[in-house]
């Protein structure tokens, strides 16, 4: 096969990005005297149309078999020059990219050693792209039906968007009713419309929708197959435990709030008029602003970065409590016009929509705005006889440089979000990652927010990282689509990358089994023979590495290719350091 | 071929001579081998001298059969004449197939190594600082002793091999086995590993394998064995999972893990560094420490993963060998 190869080799300037360290023109003449290379060309930027256009044409009049693109990393553009090769009817496999931006020109700054070095990574590309085959992907179906793990706004938007997309959804529910926790409060920052009434109209539509199945009380308890092609397991508690054949997961399963009685210093738990922001949205919701003996408080002091922003709790911003602290100033002294609400903040984030002006109109309530550094939350003490208050609050205040004790009857400590403690019995259930917080992880911070390491499994809301009523939402819709646009193909193409067990050299020794991190391979205990299925593979090498018998190849990633690869990096550079 | 008998040489290179003693571990059939070849040469059974092998003509023999590494200059030598004299050249056992016991000698230069056996030696006289040369002037002449060289060589990396038979020592079956194939004349493919399996060990060994996570590895003394549970699960480092089959399971059957004496599988071409893969793959923890100490119960894991094929590694012994 590599006798007749003829390679095409593209190298990219990226305006700038390469062409500032990288002697382009020098890695194309040598690229150019390597055998099989039948073209050798240098433009500055290979992605734009031009660029692409120029392959397609080479490929077509100068009869190329393959094509080497010596530019940015192939997580960037490898899609895009694949579509190039397809254009001109070449299998897209029979390319190679060589990073010379991410790996080369970015991280260097010596312009002969970063054009030796590009120059190697070059050859490397084209010693593989010769044994590179053609692989056709594989097409799988893709069931109609979807599971939505959480019944809180994120979870209720997903499934009420697929129902009336005319989709069958289960909306699988831990607890005995809908809401999450956005049924635990009472209005919403900035606009103050109603939690209740958001959520009402939500569940309503929920229950009135023929293809959704509410499940309450229930929980995942195993989720095999793959894309398009799940069967989930879930158990009921006090109820059937149902075998469900879905295309996609997604996962709403939300937060968990902070436990303030981590922060012995503001008193949680020993002093009954210190509550939680949950807690007072609760006396909010009955109507009944007291004291815990029923008194109307004339002090009220808010507290903020309840365990976030603290480097011995969470290090993140919780994102929802500035605003919902400024909510509370205004709903006091809405209620009690003649309270002294103070705030006690460390920095005051009010971003978003509609955000610094709620500060702005809540500031002019008269409350009373008070700094505290950041890891030095206030004290709570009990107050002296004689006091007019229950309780004292200390801050050393910022601004000022003064220790502070602030009057308080009710002291509202505005507790962060924090990952649900059994957030990675889910995640390894449906086969997704956490972060270091425990939050799960998505493909691509910016372009794949909803998507995960799993084809098939999405997760919107709090559970990827504390959020908004309104940007849960707009992730869950941002879900429901990208399960609608799969639903409506009724089919998914398979990447044709994926890791293949030879049967006649498998020995059953089980190594692989428990390797492969996305439970791909499955023992035939008759034929003593482990399979990878395809569909599920993601190709990424473990049970490759693992297979002590040699029985297993990733496709595209051959020993063959591998070695050439290497053999190519090491070509020149062995000259050059003798 | 019925009508004549057939030529046939056995020679042993840098060897332990339990090849030859697998030759004649075939009991009553070595008579019929000796009634269907003339054993021209075998320097542990019949008496003969190199300038017998040189007087033939080239190709006069019908096999040769070369169990041993490729040590020293005399090696090569007789490895040379073989093959010119040979129809058929046989690397015969491990050290001929893929460099042996002798190959871990690659672990160490040709210089330690001579400070180790003539200098540091335990058992040495004091004062005895004796380092053997090549040459020697005596009254009579030049006396020469065959150069060690710098590194153990398979058979292969010195001249074409048609078969391999592998083993430490090969199994009296698989003598057997090829003794008939050539005597038959139907040889299998050149090349091929002859009487094995394209499969592992695990393939044929009757242990029960069901989920391999091993969080302490034992040296085969220190624990008592489930005798129908796969050893490696058990923590017993066996090497039967990147190991040819074809010996029988003879180890793991008598309770001793697997050793690797076949050499790789079909499909592998560096059965230590698949070893290394397969025994780190198996390790249950996720903590660096914890599986720094779990992997620090294997001793001399170099030495395991490459017991007997250190020659045929990718990166085949160490930087002071080279």
């Amino acid at each position: 096969m590599k006798d007749d190869c003829r390679i095409g080799f593209y190298i990219c300037n990226c305006g700038t990005n390469i062409a500032k360290v990288v002697d382009a023109e020098q890695v194309c003449e040598r690229i150019a005297g390597l055998p099989g290379v039948a073209c050798a060309r240098a433009y500055k930027y290979m992605c734009s149309n031009p660029g692409q256009e120029m392959i397609t044409r080479d490929i077509r009049e100068r009869g190329l078999n393959r094509v080497v693109v010596a530019a940015c990393s192939p997580r960037m553009h490898e899609p895009t020059f694949r579509k190039a090769l397809e254009a001109a009817g070449l299998n897209p496999y029979l390319l190679e990219m060589a990073n010379i931006r991410e790996q080369c020109s970015w991280v260097h700054d010596d312009p002969r050693a970063a054009t030796a070095k590009a120059c190697d990574l070059a050859h490397a590309a084209v010693r593989r792209v010769r044994y590179h085959q053609p692989l056709e992907k594989v097409e799988a179906s893709y069931a109609p039906a979807t599971l939505v793990l959480g019944g809180g706004i994120a979870g209720l938007t997903v499934a009420v968007e697929l129902a009336e997309a005319s989709q069958p959804v289960y909306l699988v529910e831990r607890e005995g009713k809908l809401g999450g926790n956005v049924g635990r409060a009472d209005l919403t920052a900035p606009y103050l419309d109603s939690a209740r009434d958001i959520l009402a109209e939500k569940i309503a539509r929920a229950e009135a929708s023929p293809k959704l199945d509410i499940l309450l009380r229930s929980e995942l308890v195993e989720l095999r197959g793959f894309v398009g092609n799940f069967r989930a397991t879930v158990r009921t508690t006090g109820g059937p435990t149902r075998d469900l054949a879905v295309g996609a997961v997604v996962v709403c399963t939300g937060y968990q709030e902070f436990d303030a009685t981590r922060i012995e210093r503001l008193g949680y738990g020993r002093f009954p008029d210190v509550i939680t922001s949950f807690e007072l949205e609760r006396r909010l919701r009955m109507g009944r602003l007291e004291t815990d003996d029923g008194r109307i408080p004339r002090y009220v002091s808010i507290v903020h970065c309840v365990g976030s922003r603290n480097p011995r709790y969470h290090p993140y911003c919780s994102r929802v409590c500035c605003m919902t602290a400024l909510k509370y100033g205004h709903e006091i002294k809405s209620a009690l016009p003649a309270a002294m609400v103070t705030d006690l903040y460390v920095d005051m984030l009010s971003f978003g929509k509609g955000g610094e002006d709620f500060y702005r109109r809540t500031s002019e309530l008269k409350t009373m705005f008070l700094m505290y550094e950041k890891g030095d939350p206030p004290r709570v003490r009990a107050a002296e006889p004689g006091d007019d208050c229950g309780l004292l609050v200390q801050v050393n205040e910022r601004l000022s440089g003064e220790v502070i004790d602030v009057p308080a009857d009710l002291v509202v400590l505005m507790v962060g979000m924090e990952a649900r403690a059994d957030g990675g019995d889910v995640a390894r259930t449906v086969g997704i990652s956490q972060d270091r917080q425990g939050w799960f992880i998505e493909s691509h911070p910016k372009l794949a927010p909803v998507s995960t390491a799993t084809e098939g499994v999405y997760i919107a809301g709090c559970c990827q990282s504390p959020k908004d009523i309104p940007d849960s939402v707009a992730q869950a819709r941002a879900a429901a689509a990208m399960v609608l646009a799969h639903v409506a193909q009724g089919k998914i193409e398979v990447d044709a990358r994926f890791a293949e067990i030879d049967p006649d050299r498998c020995s059953g020794c089980r190594m692989c089994n428990e390797l492969c991190p996305y439970t791909a391979i499955t023992f035939d205990p008759d034929e003593r023979r482990s399979s990878v299925q395809s569909a599920l593979c993601k190709a990424c090498g473990t049970c490759v590495a693992a297979c002590p018998s040699g029985a297993i190849t990733a496709r595209h990633f051959t020993d063959k290719q591998i070695f050439e690869q290497i053999e190519g990096v090491l070509a020149w550079s062995s000259s050059r350091s003798s | 071929m019925a009508d004549r008998k057939l030529q046939v040489a056995l020679y042993w290179g840098a060897a332990c001579g339990g090849c030859d003693v697998a030759v004649l571990d075939t009991d009553a059939f070595i008579l019929d081998l000796a009634a269907a070849a003339d054993l021209r040469f075998w320097p542990i059974a019949v008496d003969g001298k190199y300038d017998d092998v040189e007087a033939m003509a080239d190709g006069e023999l019908d096999l040769a059969i070369f169990n041993g590494a490729v040590r020293n200059t005399e090696n090569q030598h007789v490895a040379e004449l073989l093959r010119r004299k040979a129809k058929l050249l046989v690397a015969f056992g491990s050290c001929a197939h893929l460099g042996g016991i002798p190959g871990l000698a690659n672990a160490a230069s040709r210089d330690e190594i001579f400070h180790r056996a003539y200098l540091a030696n335990p058992s040495l006289e004091e004062g005895n600082v004796v380092l053997p040369v090549t040459e020697k002037k005596v009254a009579s002449g030049t006396l020469e002793i065959p150069k060690l060289y710098r590194r153990v060589h398979k058979l292969d990396d010195v001249v074409p091999v048609d078969y391999y038979v592998a083993g430490c020592p090969p199994a009296p079956e698989q003598v057997k086995a090829v003794l008939k194939a050539v005597i038959s004349g139907k040889l299998p493919a050149r090349g091929s590993v002859v009487g094995c399996s394209e499969r592992a060990v695990c393939d044929d060994c009757k242990r029960r394998k069901e989920e391999k996570k091993v969080k302490r590895f034992y040296r085969p003394w220190q624990v008592l064995q489930d005798p129908e549970r796969c050893l490696l699960e058990q923590g017993i480092v066996c090497a039967g999972s990147v190991t040819r089959s074809g010996c029988g399971v003879r180890c793991p059957n008598s309770g001793m893990p697997c050793r690797g004496c076949y050499g790789p599988t079909a499909g592998v071409r560096d059965q230590g560094a698949k070893f290394i893969s397969a025994i780190a793959s198996i390790v249950d923890s996720r903590d660096p420490d914890e599986i720094a100490s779990i992997l620090g119960q294997i001793p001399d894991v170099m030495g395991y993963a490459y017991r007997f094929g250190l020659p045929a590694a990718t990166i085949p012994g160490t930087a002071r060998s080279l």
